[in-house]
């Protein structure tokens, strides 16, 4: 081959390569044109202040956001409740205190946590923690917030565990040597001066878990009861948004208000995963400015 | 003294039983999944179709689904996902152009993977007249595997050395022919890591497959991508939630659970498997 | 190269034709009856692949809209606003009632009521009573086991009663389900299905007998009564498909008039249209 038509094909290959950088682009600016111009078809129909402010998703009929978006914060929150603490805890064990063979052994073991199929989990919360529940609390039914609760909690522990690691590693070894030479033991050090410098670490952390809690679909559905009132306390049955769209999308005929306002709900979503991913964003920059 | 000594073992505790409960989350999944699903696997489980209305019988149909489905995800989303990664890491220069694709891939990566579903829906399903088949949900699943491959892609790409690329560079030959011969076959263990991690995560997702193309129950096998499917992660939803007879089918729903993780850490095994001979060589 | 292969794969796929399966989509109540009709047709013609899924009957008749389905399974006649979207589209439309089912209204069998009269059964769904008390020696709130929105079983007993249900009556995924909380919860009450309450699945359960007005009680179990048309909550299960498609889903029409489908329908709890 000569060298022009080699230079031809390398010319032709970086097209191709750039023009699949900018497929990435379209395909986000492809579900949020999909996800929006269905909502305002939606809201063509019926009006915000009724999708804002309602509180009954009768579908047919009315068409609140609020008892599903209530719902879904119900279980994501009471999820990082329990997946909070956990986490960092776990991860500061892990990283300054385990010793190193039992960290090699630990680590790829709450990575296979992280690689349970969520169906799996889900299936769970109705074998085993929706009757455990039913019998610790004496309710007659286990499938309920709480149930989501600890699932997702399960779920975005491993999120949370490994990007909290990360993020205590990363503190510089000079921080540490600095506090214990004023005095300070390891649990001074670690509570007071390791754990404060890798703060914004952690919350990016936290929400890159409550990221993947807020849009989880298969386990939540399965194990949450689905009741589209809004919910009281932790043991009522909830209803997610991503639930929702997964009972009732298969089933509405296309392009029809019901239809419009399933792309409504999950646009709204959408926009708070897209801020909560944000967020977390900013705070892992943080961190790799103030560590270089 | 003392209080600090008390302090400190308590701090201690508190760590400790927390990795423990995290331990002991898995185990108790692990335990109680295949304690109860070894017993319903057997060669015919694995190998039969679903018999008395899926009361008894075999799984055969969702593996067979699951493994096509996989596949079709591996040819769209490995060629897309490679290439962006070649590009990112290999010709784009800091811009805003650049900043955009990847403030992209990491929003695409934050996206729930039911609104991939709604998308696939969209634009397979309805726009490309692909119909609910295998073939769109396999799309679907490779639209959402796309910005892990891209990463993990990047990632593996950045960890070949610059002075290759220099020296095959200085000897005249183009760019190409340094990346297809020089730097994508020094990547490949670390690309291949990353893709076989994806595919688990991909053959366990239900619900971007949910309005797709996935069918609770198909009567043989077809080779034709235009065609519904039974997927592993579907029917043990399905076992679990819909099935008429849910306690008599709980076995089934074990068996196939406990054939979907297997599968998940089988791949899984495979991934690590790979970054770790690669290592050792590295060394 | 791996793109081409992959415009190659993508290219052969799409071309190849689809006229070899049936989809039938539709109606937890319906799904596990066309699960088996659907094995058993295999038996008789291997060359004509069936995929059934389950949902609602929302969800078959709109997949038949949506062009998903080739079968719409549906508990519920089709609504006219259905019928106006098949218009709107100019899609021609024919049904089939395959076979007749009951509504069954179940509680745990721990509680003390064996029979029930339609308005009481009103009066609870739409939450107007809510405690057990006002029908049995029990003091315990009623909770309510129903489906969700899609299902034809939810159309059906909310337009017979004329009632809007109680929002915080569960809405359960599928009959299965339904059945599965009453089971453990002494509260319950729910609407199946009778094809779930079939040989070995009631264990735990009683299945009320119900009388409207007047008129005698009847167990929705009862044969005789339901091929004469007396219990209260019975229905036909259609099946709803494209006339152009007629000719591709005959077969299978045809299987479920023979003999052999008439005794499957039997067998799985449901009743043969006469």
């Amino acid at each position: 081959m000569n060298t022009k038509s080699r230079e031809r094909i390398d010319r032709l290959f970086k097209f191709i390569f750039k023009g699949t950088g900018l497929i990435t682009i379209a395909l986000l600016a492809g579900i949020f044109i999909m996800l929006f111009s269905n909502s305002i078809l939606f809201f063509f129909k019926v009006s915000p202040i009724d999708f804002f402010t309602g509180s009954q998703w009768d579908p047919e009929t009315k068409y609140s956001i609020i008892p599903l978006l209530v719902s879904t914060s119900f279980v994501a929150f009471g999820s990082m409740l329990i997946a909070v603490p956990l986490g960092i805890l776990t991860a500061a064990y892990l990283s300054e205190l385990a010793p190193k063979k039992l960290q090699m052994f630990l680590k790829p073991i709450i990575e296979m946590l992280a690689a349970i199929p969520s169906v799996a989990i889900g299936f769970l919360g109705i074998v085993l923690v929706g009757p455990g529940l039913a019998q610790v609390f004496g309710i007659q039914n286990g499938l309920n917030a709480l149930n989501g609760s600890i699932l997702l909690a399960i779920m975005a522990l491993p999120t949370i565990v490994t990007i909290s690691e990360d993020a205590i590693n990363a503190v510089p070894k000079s921080h540490r040597e600095a506090s214990l030479a004023l005095g300070a033991n390891k649990w001074e050090t670690l509570f007071k001066v390791t754990i404060p410098a890798a703060f914004p670490g952690l919350i990016a952390a936290v929400l890159l878990g409550l990221g993947r809690a807020l849009g989880e679909t298969m386990t939540v559905l399965m194990a949450t009861g689905n009741a589209a009132a809004i919910p009281k306390g932790f043991l009522d049955s909830v209803r997610t948004i991503t639930a929702t769209i997964a009972i009732e999308m298969g089933e509405v005929p296309y392009q029809t208000t019901h239809y419009f306002a399933l792309f409504a709900i999950a646009a709204i979503l959408f926009l708070i995963s897209l801020i909560i991913n944000f967020i977390g964003e900013y705070f892992s920059n943080r961190l790799r400015k103030f560590h270089s | 003294m003392n209080i600090k000594k008390i302090k400190n073992t308590a701090n201690w505790i508190v760590l400790c039983c927390s990795t423990l409960t995290v331990c002991l989350f898995l185990s108790i999944i692990l335990w109680d999944i295949f304690s109860k699903g070894f017993s319903s696997l057997s060669w015919n489980f694995i190998s039969s179709f679903p018999r008395n209305g899926m009361t008894k019988g075999g799984i055969l149909p969702a593996i067979i689904g699951t493994v096509l489905l996989t596949f079709i995800t591996t040819l769209f989303a490995v060629p897309f996902g490679v290439a962006c990664a070649i590009y990112l890491n290999e010709y784009a220069k800091p811009s805003l152009l650049t900043n955009i694709i990847r403030a992209s891939i990491r929003n695409l990566a934050g996206i729930p993977s039911i609104i991939y579903g709604l998308f696939g829906l969209a634009l397979f399903v309805q726009a490309l007249h692909f119909g609910t088949s295998i073939l769109s949900a396999g799309l679907t699943l490779g639209l959402l595997s796309l910005p892990y491959i891209i990463t993990t892609t990047e990632e593996a790409l950045k960890r070949v050395p610059n002075s290759l690329r220099e020296a095959t560079l200085a000897l005249g030959v183009t760019q190409v022919e340094t990346i297809k011969d020089v730097v994508l076959p020094k990547a490949l263990p670390g690309i291949l890591t990353g893709v076989i991690l994806t595919l688990s995560r991909a053959a366990g997702e239900t619900a971007p497959i949910l309005f797709t193309g996935v069918a609770f129950y198909i009567n043989g096998v077809s080779a034709s991508a235009n065609q519904e499917f039974m997927a592993l992660p579907y029917h043990l939803y399905m076992l679990s939630t819909q099935h008429n007879a849910i306690e008599q089918v709980r076995p089934l729903a074990y068996g196939t659970a406990t054939v979907l993780i297997l599968l998940v850490f089988l791949l899984n095994i495979i991934a690590f498997y790979v970054r770790f001979k690669n290592r050792t060589q590295e060394l | 190269m791996k793109f081409l292969q992959f415009i190659l794969v993508i290219s052969l796929t799409a071309c190849s034709s689809s006229n070899d399966t049936i989809k039938i989509k539709g109606s937890d109540t319906e799904v596990n009856l066309a699960v088996v009709l659907a094995e058993k047709f295999h038996k008789n013609n291997d060359e004509l692949l069936v995929s059934v899924s389950g949902g609602g009957s929302g969800l078959g008749l709109a997949s038949l809209l949506n062009g998903n389905a080739d079968i719409a399974n549906s508990s519920r006649s089709i609504k006219y606003s259905e019928l106006d979207l098949f218009k709107h589209w100019n899609i021609e439309i024919d049904s089939f009632v395959f076979a007749q089912d009951a509504i069954a209204f179940v509680t745990s069998d721990k509680l003390p009521i064996d029979s029930i009269s339609t308005e009481n059964i009103a009066k609870i769904l739409n939450g107007e009573c809510q405690n057990w008390s006002l029908l049995t020696n029990r003091n315990m709130p009623i909770t309510i086991y129903g489906r969700q929105s899609n299902s034809g079983t939810y159309d059906y007993v909310k337009n017979i009663l004329n009632i809007h249900f109680s929002p915080y009556a569960k809405q359960m995924n599928g009959n299965a389900q339904i059945i599965e909380a009453i089971k453990v919860d002494e509260s319950g009450f729910g609407y199946v299905s009778v094809g779930y309450v079939l040989k070995g699945n009631a264990e735990g359960l009683k299945i009320l007998n119900v009388y409207h007005g007047n008129s005698k009680t009847i167990s929705p179990l009862d044969a005789k009564a339901i091929a004469s048309g007396k219990y209260f909550f019975q229905r036909p299960l259609f099946q709803y498909y494209k006339k152009r498609d007629y000719k591709k889903i005959k077969p299978f029409l045809d299987f479920e008039k023979s003999s052999i489908g008439a005794k499957i329908i039997q067998e799985s709890g449901y009743y043969a249209v006469n």
